[in-house]
């Protein structure tokens, strides 16, 4: 699933340490879903969006949806 | 996912792990020297020194599980994925092994070494995770 997750935070200025804290989750979760190796669980995705006070959906792109809808 | 909960488990986390390590240490060094000296005698006694001894060891374990509940999300899902990883690793050699002297191809194994067996396969596990692949 890609994700603008860095992009919004350095927007801000934030390190990635800074982002987790906020979050209240390890700078190794927030490395993860910056990269790519870990899609969040929908709780922490919506804290996500609350944070950035955006919607989910413009956070994340869910991939294999688009891919599916292509095939269709 | 209150916030700071990652960080108020990993404090938790050392403020437990680090005085049960030095009570190992201690215990350990003090178990072995009150054997050595003949200051026990029978086999309850020079049990209970060895549950004693182990007892660290167990609580280890306890905080362990304590911090996987604990901590974030991804962090959780990673020491799970590792801890079976390094667990079923662990099995399958004592498996190996069992079956080894069952067919008397090797001799008696200290079945102690079970332990660091575990961890070390569960910090590589854990080293696979963070460099290679996707965790979920």
């Amino acid at each position: 699933m890609k994700n603008q997750l860095r992009l919004l935070r350095t927007e801000r200025g934030w390190s990635q340490a800074a982002l987790a804290e906020r979050l209240g989750v390890s700078r190794q979760s927030v490395n993860a879903i910056e990269t790519g190796k870990y899609d969040p669980s929908l709780p922490l995705a919506f804290a996500i969006a609350r944070l950035f006070e955006l919607k989910i959906e413009e956070i994340f792109e869910d991939e294999s949806g688009e891919e599916a809808l292509a095939a269709e | 996912m209150a916030k700071g909960n990652f960080f108020r488990a990993n404090k938790r986390y050392h403020r437990v792990f680090w005085p049960l390590m030095a009570a190992y240490v201690a215990l350990c060094f003090g178990g072995s020297y009150v054997i050595n000296q003949g200051w026990v005698s029978g086999t309850v006694a020079t049990a209970a020194i060895a549950i004693a001894v182990a007892a660290p060891i167990i609580g280890v374990f306890l905080v362990m599980l304590r911090l996987v509940e604990e901590t974030d999300e991804y962090t959780r899902l990673r020491q799970l994925k590792s801890m079976v990883q390094g667990a079923l690793f662990t099995i399958s050699v004592a498996v190996v092994i069992g079956f080894l002297q069952l067919f008397e191809v090797v001799g008696q194994f200290w079945t102690f070494w079970f332990g660091p067996i575990f961890f070390v396969a569960w910090g590589l596990a854990q080293l696979r995770h963070h460099f290679w692949g996707k965790t979920v």
